[in-house]
């Protein structure tokens, strides 16, 4: 029996904590050098328009200006989000001869302050051609839609304007829904909602005697240093991103995007630190949002709730450059096969250009849409074949050490137990369906409960597809943590210290924490991935152990005994059994000096998801191997709906997750609330209005987040199926982004329980709640 | 481009400035761009979001909607002037410990309306927290560890004043 864990699985206060809570924290929007100039963006105010002339000559001219630059000035090196043989870059940081959404960006200006930049961008000239758009993509599919981009080479089907589609399946679907007891068609459509990270986009770079520093709000410096180098056209070596703190991402921080290109350009241009925050209106209509999606799904199944087969056809509407658009259509897929078993399966999704802004990962990036279609489907399902929701769940399920059928496996799924204990925790068995659309005590309220399952994966192969961290002993026996990983508001330093602190037994108050610097710290696969705890966390716990093995010899060589006769504790070793054989870590340090040739004594460690899988999987097929690791969940929700008003909240949410163990239960209690709040302001508040590709809410105040008031009661419940074992490796599971997708469903669920409606579209306002009930009235009244 | 400025004297976490500034500088723009006081944050700039809340006189005021100008006179504090005596004040260390802090980026206007709201209800109801922090967002958290946040700083306060302890929150 190993010891108890002392750092690891305890709920321990970030270490940012009094950085972030002394405002002494630095984020992007705080970093300002001397002489900074001040960055603004001409953007294009048409959906779709040839660029005739740009003329900037008077924006020139105007004092205060100190630079202008177009396409002309850039390389003209394409980007994306992918960039594969399949699907290659597609869009230029700065437009090339055309623009093809409302805010892609023209030109920018760099001038002593913003008034000037302001006025700069006033005067500069373009001349535009319209062109005719689309913005519905089933309308940008047909045959006579204008095209955005040419269709996909490989895209054999008469499409207009597909940038991607992924097609993949297994079995006959055709015979196994002819064999099916019951079968169900139905489509479910999403919305477009953003990541509401509360710091904006912001960026400052800074040319300095060949090199280009950059602080910029991001989710990854090694990613980000990679494209700005690619664009600029400079070596990976002339670029370096440092570290600031960020104020929330949720995966729109990811992309190279082209204020973070302009701030670097015109640093090059002046010669002086440039700086670009950009403006809340901006991000709202200019900057890339989730990915609405229309999923169109049958299903059939056994009279025993069993799914025989599925077919599933989704349509993305991405924007007007593939973004991650044709990664969604790709994920999607994943996330219909790794909650339930599915004998037959045929997928098709395609990612649609329109000449809407451009789209990008959203924490859950398809899960919350993928979810919401098919737990939704599943209650229905289950109504008609007369199961309860808990009971169709259970019987399809995924159990440990199955095998998906891209090769990878659940291992230690605890799915099974997720939902068994959601289930419990509400109620739900006797609950559901008890008091559907009984009056409450005279009034207009109703309530409901639902539930819906979720998985997702963490660490996949991706740009730079490992992380390294390296463990520094100093000689007062503290420790240095060196990480490429940035902490994003989920914890990444904290957990990582942790670990660092569990292998060496040194407290936590005693370890400092490098992060983020391409320079200064090792490669890191980036906080995009959900990787972070697994990936990052292995690495870290790889380097601890190296610095471990070199205490114990040195220990086992000054104090005459064998390494396994010693223990660690409290920044010293002792022999097992005689205590007072004891040597500090400061003691080791100086006699590892000494004795080894002046060895300080400094690990390192690295992880990579899987050791020899070359790549990551097709994004057109969905062939080959993903991740080792699938966290899962069940997700429940008491929802109170207002029969009169339409108008319906969240009361209450169970989360019961099998995210492995939770390194830091505080942590993992956070991003469970954080992920039901976001979910709640998609079911009912948040919605980014589009007309003619413009966006008619760029606000807070007209697209609105959950605020204090929309609060709903979260609850956790661990589902532990992995451990920590001190020296070894660890399967924990992801816990930042799948919990925003069973919720959302099983709010769909409580929905229907509560008043009997089904809303196949989200989010489900007040209006679509009302209409809803009067057409259920009707069609009552109808059959009464 | 001249620009005119007017001199402005401006009392910030007890210590007073001179100040020439725009007339029409927000104190947010002030505080962070000419003080560099950066622990106000600059969410929207348009009053939506609270991340720039700072305390006017005691009371919670956003930042970028109020010109510097007109907080001659007011005694402001802002998220660095409330520590004390290089403690943390009970309200920051509560939002520590409870878990209440992810990115941050609301952190500082979310501790400095909670101080509003613990120096004029020491005891507050979830509807009182509610409406004293409604204007504040936070996109990270869910507002539940924040809600317990305000709770525990309420004990702490509650147990530091049956102590005697000294200190005095702005
Ligand atoms: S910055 Fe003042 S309210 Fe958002
Ligand atoms: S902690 Fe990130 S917005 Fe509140």
């Amino acid at each position: 029996m190993s010891d108890p864990l002392k750092y690891v699985g305890q709920p321990i206060a970030r270490v940012d904590g009094p950085a972030k809570v002394t405002g002494k924290a630095r984020f992007t929007v705080d970093v300002q050098p001397p002489g900074t100039l001040v960055c603004r963006i001409l953007r294009s105010p048409h959906p779709h328009a040839r660029i005739l002339g740009i003329d900037i000559s008077a924006a020139q001219k105007l004092p205060g200006v100190k630079a202008v630059v177009t396409a002309d000035d850039t390389l003209k090196i394409k980007h994306g989000f992918v960039e594969t043989p399949r699907y290659p870059a597609d869009q230029y940081p700065l437009a090339v001869g055309v623009v093809r959404h409302v805010g892609e960006e023209i030109a920018a200006v760099a001038a002593v302050d913003e008034h000037t930049a302001e006025a700069a961008l006033k005067l500069i000239k373009v001349e535009y051609e319209i062109l005719p758009a689309v913005f519905d993509p089933e309308e940008a599919m047909k045959a006579d839609a204008p095209e955005v981009h040419p269709s996909h080479p490989k895209v054999t089907e008469p499409f207009r304007n597909i940038a991607g589609k992924t097609e993949t399946g297994w079995g006959d679907v055709d015979q196994g829904l002819a064999e099916s007891d019951y079968v169900r068609t139905d489509r479910f459509e999403s919305h477009l909602r953003t990541h509401g990270y509360l710091e904006p986009q912001a960026t400052v770079a800074s040319w300095e005697d060949g090199k280009l520093n950059v602080w910029t709000s991001s989710m990854g410096p090694f990613i980000k240093r990679k494209k700005l180098a690619q664009t600029l056209g400079l070596p990976l070596s002339a670029v370096r991103v440092h570290k600031s703190y960020v104020g929330g991402a949720f995966g729109g921080k990811i992309d190279l995007f082209s204020h973070e290109f302009c701030a670097a350009l015109l640093s090059m241009k002046t010669g002086r630190p440039v700086k670009v925050v950009v403006s809340r209106e901006e991000i709202f209509a200019a900057y890339r949002h989730g990915q609405p999606l229309i999923v169109e799904l049958t299903t059939g199944v056994k009279k025993d709730g069993s799914i025989v087969a599925q077919r599933i056809r989704t349509i993305n509407n991405c924007g007007a450059y593939k973004g991650s658009g044709v990664v969604v259509i790709f994920l999607s897929w994943g996330f219909a096969m790794a909650t339930y078993r599915i004998p037959n399966m045929a997928y098709e999704g395609f990612a649609v250009y329109t000449n809407n802004t451009v789209r990008c990962p959203q924490r859950g990036h398809g899960a919350p849409q993928m979810r919401f279609a098919i737990e939704s489907q599943m209650d229905m399902i289950a109504e008609e074949i007369g199961l309860d929701p808990v009971a169709i769940r259970l019987v399809n399920a995924r159990l440990p050490d199955e095998q998906l059928p891209n090769g990878d496996n659940v291992h230690n799924c605890g799915l099974v137990e997720c939902i068994e204990k959601a289930a419990e925790r509400i109620n739900l068995r006797e609950r559901y369906g008890s008091s559907r659309n009984k009056a409450a005590e005279g009034g207009s309220l109703r309530r409901g409960v639902g539930i819906g399952v979720s998985a997702y994966f963490g660490g996949s192969l991706i740009y730079p597809n490992s992380s390294s961290v390296i463990v520094k002993l100093n000689d007062d026996g503290s420790l240095i943590i060196l990480t490429g990983s940035l902490d994003i508001g989920q914890g990444a330093e904290t957990i990582l210290t942790q670990i660092v602190a569990e292998e060496l037994q040194v407290p936590i108050s005693q370890i400092s924490i490098m992060a983020a610097d391409t320079e200064t710290t090792p490669v890191d696969i980036g906080v995009w991935i959900s990787g972070n705890a697994y990936v990052t966390g292995n690495a870290a716990r790889e380097a601890a152990m190296a610095v471990r093995h070199k205490i114990l010899e040195i220990a086992a060589q000054e104090l005459e005994t064998e390494t396994c006769q010693l223990v660690l504790s409290e920044k010293a070793v002792s022999v097992t059994g005689a205590p007072e054989r004891r040597m500090s870590y400061a003691e080791i340090y100086e006699a590892s000096v000494r004795s080894r040739r002046g060895d300080p004594i400094i690990g390192e460690g690295h992880w990579r998801t899987m050791r020899d899988v070359p790549t990551h999987p097709s994004l057109a097929t969905a062939k080959g191997r993903w991740t080792e690791n699938y966290a899962f969940d069940a997700q429940a929700a008491e929802v109170e709906v207002d029969i009169e008003t339409g108008k319906a909240r969240l009361v209450r949410a169970v989360t019961a997750h099998d995210c492995g163990f939770p390194i830091n239960p505080l942590n993992v209690d956070g991003q469970i609330d954080g992920q039901v709040s976001m979910a709640l302001g998609h079911a009912f508040l948040e919605e980014v209005m589009m007309e003619n590709g413009r966006t008619l809410n760029p606000s807070w105040l007209e697209y609105r987040m959950p605020t204090i008031g929309e609060m709903a009661l979260s609850e956790s419940i661990d589902v532990i199926t992995e451990s920590y074992v001190v020296g070894q490796p660890y399967r924990t599971k992801e816990v930042g982004e799948g919990y925003v997708s069973a919720i959302l469903a099983a709010i769909a669920n409580a929905l229907y329980d509560a008043v009997g409606v089904r809303l196949y579209t989200t989010p489900f306002t007040p209006e679509r709640i009302l209409k809803a009930l009067k057409e259920k009235a009707q069609a009552d009244s109808g059959n009464a | 481009m001249e620009h005119i400025k007017v001199v402005v004297h401006l009392l910030i976490n007890g210590d007073a400035h001179d100040l020439a500034i725009a007339p029409e500088a927000t104190l947010s723009e002030v505080l962070r761009g000419q003080l560099g006081l950066t622990g106000t944050k600059d969410g929207c700039g348009t009053g939506e979001c609270g991340a720039c809340t700072v305390l006017a006189d005691g009371r919670p005021i956003l930042s970028c909607l109020t010109l510097a100008f007109e907080c001659q006179g007011r005694e402001i504090t802002t998220i660095e002037g409330v520590a004390c005596n290089g403690e943390l004040n009970p309200v920051q260390q509560a939002f520590i410990d409870a878990g209440a802090i992810q990115c941050g980026f609301c952190t500082p206007g979310m501790v400095l309306a909670t101080i509003a709201l613990l120096n004029e209800t020491p005891h507050p109801s979830f509807a009182e927290i509610e409406k004293a922090l409604e204007g504040v967002l936070c996109r990270c958290t869910g507002y539940n560890k924040i809600v317990e946040a305000v709770n525990r700083a309420a004990e702490a306060i509650a147990a530091r004043l049956k102590g005697g302890t000294s200190c005095q929150t702005p």
